[in-house]
């Protein structure tokens, strides 16, 4: 059955041998995405994880707000925000609130700099498939645009009162969740398979 | 892109990978491309998801009745629930973000809970809405999931930021526990849940009237 895709949403079979590059295949029963398959896929992921990478470093070294009322003054970093939360006695939060805005999102990055390094330059490498069945469901568990929605809703809930400034590391959070975006809208699964299958094949 | 005959992929005796979309028979227990197991059908999934549901209802109640945040100002404290700061919100004049807040934390979860229940219900019954009709509510829930967690966000936020010694300190409450309990249960209920049984009941509806 090589070139047919079983729909996820709904089981049906979709042949898909015919799919050009550029060109994208809908179920035509439920309309759920199947694949598409895209021109240079790799090195676009790759370019975009790896400046996403530098983005997040730079969101984690620098104040990401600042809070200031009465001649006080408080500064919040990235890290420090699962950090508060442990202090105060919620680690549990404090864990989940990391590994889905800093750690979920790092780890994805570098596996997607394991598997396209090599699929670019179509070598095979030992790792290829453990990394990619990994990145996709740990992809699903990173939370960067939702995080960025709430220092927006947060920013609004305590504006009246104090001033609130937005540090270089807030700016380097918004370029890092938008890198990070890019870099899984550009990877598709099914083309990413057939290409381990085909070096795997190559190899042996 | 052509159909292959209407057929499924389980009508074929084939088996979908979940996890690199490869066929293989549906006696095969380990894909033979990627090395995951593989199933025709989620295993057990309404049952699954049925109790991950039941879970996420319990924690609903502790997140919306316990303080998920405290504010000392100037010695005195405040407890706000989830439902008490949107009316703060509304109180302050912060129209759109109260309503942000209140669809995230109030209407998403308590609609992913309803839908997912419908569907769950509706795979084993009847239903008014087409198959179509279901696979999209059940994509939408799917992808709304994870924006309830905004509130949780917020909190661990504003408790990192404010902090002024004596004159204003909020500090994280017990709710933001739940509440991202909630989140994560139902996100992993819908993970579990097959979409691919609302359409099976389409076909054992044609073997029916065939035969």
């Amino acid at each position: 059955m090589q070139g047919t895709i079983a729909c996820h949403a709904c089981d049906l079979l979709v042949d898909v041998s015919e799919l050009k590059t550029g060109q994208r295949a809908s179920c035509p029963r439920c309309g759920h995405s199947l694949t598409r398959i895209r021109k240079d896929a790799h090195s676009k992921v790759l370019a975009y994880s790896v400046a996403a990478l530098i983005a997040l470093v730079t969101a984690n070294a620098f104040p990401f707000l600042s809070f200031a009322s009465s001649g006080l003054e408080s500064v919040m970093t990235l890290p420090q925000t699962p950090a508060m939360l442990w202090g105060n006695g919620l680690p549990m939060v404090a864990i989940l609130v990391a590994a889905f805005i800093i750690y979920i999102p790092a780890t994805v990055l570098v596996l997607l700099i394991l598997l396209c390094m090599p699929l670019r330059g179509e070598r095979w490498r030992p790792w290829l498939k453990p990394v990619g069945r990994w990145v996709f469901t740990l992809q699903s568990w990173s939370m960067v645009e939702v995080f960025i929605i709430g220092v927006i809703v947060s920013l609004v809930k305590i504006m009246k009162m104090a001033t609130v400034t937005m540090g270089l590391s807030f700016w380097g959070y918004v370029f890092f969740a938008i890198l990070f975006t890019m870099a899984i809208a550009a990877l598709d699964k099914y083309q990413m398979w057939q290409e381990i299958e085909a070096l795997e094949e190559q190899r042996g | 892109m052509a159909e292959v005959e209407g057929s499924t992929a389980k009508s074929e005796g084939l088996a979908s990978c979940h996890t690199c979309l490869k066929l293989v028979p549906e006696d095969t227990h380990t894909c033979p491309r990627c090395g995951s197991a593989v199933h025709q059908r989620e295993t057990d999934s309404l049952q699954r998801c049925v109790a991950l549901l039941i879970t996420a209802c319990i924690l609903y109640i502790p997140a919306n009745v316990l303080p998920i945040m405290y504010t000392d100002q100037l010695g005195k404290t405040e407890a706000s629930t989830i439902i008490g700061g949107v009316v703060l919100l509304i109180k302050l004049g912060s129209i759109p973000i109260a309503a942000i807040i209140f669809i995230a934390s109030v209407m998403v979860p308590s609609g992913k809970l309803i839908a997912m229940f419908y569907l769950v219900w509706s795979v084993k019954s009847h239903s008014q809405l087409s198959p179509q009709q279901r696979t999209v509510m059940y994509q939408v829930t799917e992808f709304i999931g994870k924006w309830s967690m905004v509130d949780v966000f917020v909190v661990a936020i504003l408790v990192a930021l404010v902090h002024l010694g004596g004159l204003l300190v909020i500090r994280p409450g017990f709710a933001a526990l739940a509440f991202a309990g909630v989140v994560i249960v139902t996100m992993i209920a819908a993970e579990i849940f097959d979409s691919r049984l609302i359409w099976d009941q389409l076909e054992d509806n044609n073997d029916n009237s065939a035969t």
